[in-house]
């Protein structure tokens, strides 16, 4: 993530919100964090089962500091508007990052009872080195 | 920018973000199953090639790219397996699939899967000359 943010201009702002930048910008291990938000937002995609789909953009998954730390996932765009569709009850997301690994596993609950929802629970995990 | 430079900045972009060399970085080679590439090393490869030849791609372009602007639930089946509708814009844009082998086979995560180092060159190419038109 060092290098990739270091080497090319502008990923940043195509990575992250203004809000997950002030998150990362403010901490000592600022490229650490960045690894462990887009973990999460693979995770979170992943567990969607899209990826990053058409029209989709990193930032409409955006990871943000909950009560007592704990991250929580914010949708937006495309991909808040997927989720909605398919019957998005919630979406939970655990980070851990360490010793030049971040990990995450995003868990989806989805309403059965939505009209073109097809899964009930799916559980997904990203990690992403920085 | 003609054929040969394109493909070239590509097969650059590709061995400086993954560390492959360029024998490796074939043109029939795929980004992610031959290469390794993931989703991060994606884009780091996009914005190298933006840097070199000009030409902005994001991720969520190749996605589009490859499925032509075709709804998801037309592109794919209800069991996410790729349409007939799918394999014909397949065969536009990654010409190197066999549309029979794959026929009932072929799942909607595992088609970026089979993109190669030829597909981006002739994406970029693409929205090169649509860009300077």
């Amino acid at each position: 993530m060092a290098r990739l943010v270091t080497e090319n201009a502008g990923i940043v702002d195509v990575l992250f919100t203004e809000r997950e930048q002030d998150y990362c910008l403010g901490k000592r291990r600022a490229h650490e964090h960045m690894a462990g938000r887009f973990a999460a937002k693979e995770a979170v995609l992943k567990a969607f089962g899209t990826g990053i789909g058409q029209r989709m953009r990193w930032t409409d998954v955006e990871i943000v500091p909950g009560r007592g730390g704990r991250p929580e996932v914010c949708l937006h765009g495309e991909v808040a508007a997927w989720a909605e569709r398919r019957g998005l009850a919630d979406v939970d997301v655990s980070v851990a990052h360490s010793a030049g690994i971040a990990v995450a596993q995003a868990l989806a609950v989805w309403d059965e009872e939505a009209e073109d929802s097809r899964r009930g629970r799916e559980h997904a995990g990203a990690f992403s080195s920085h | 920018m003609a054929e040969s430079q394109t493909i070239s900045a590509v097969q650059e972009a590709v061995v400086g973000a993954l560390g492959v060399s360029e024998d490796e970085a074939a043109p029939d080679a795929t980004l992610m199953d031959d290469l390794g590439a993931e989703s991060i090393d994606l884009l780091d490869i996009l914005f190298r090639i933006e840097r070199s030849t000009g030409v902005k791609i994001q991720a969520s372009d190749l996605s589009e790219y490859i499925q032509g602007g075709i709804p998801d639930d037309e592109f794919s089946d209800e069991n996410e397996i790729i349409s007939e509708k799918g394999l014909e814009q397949l065969k536009k844009v990654m010409p190197q699939i066999d549309a029979d082998e794959q026929r009932g086979n072929l799942h909607a995560e595992n088609v970026i899967k089979l993109f190669t180092v030829q597909n981006l060159a002739d994406m970029v190419e693409q929205r090169g000359g649509s860009a300077g038109s």
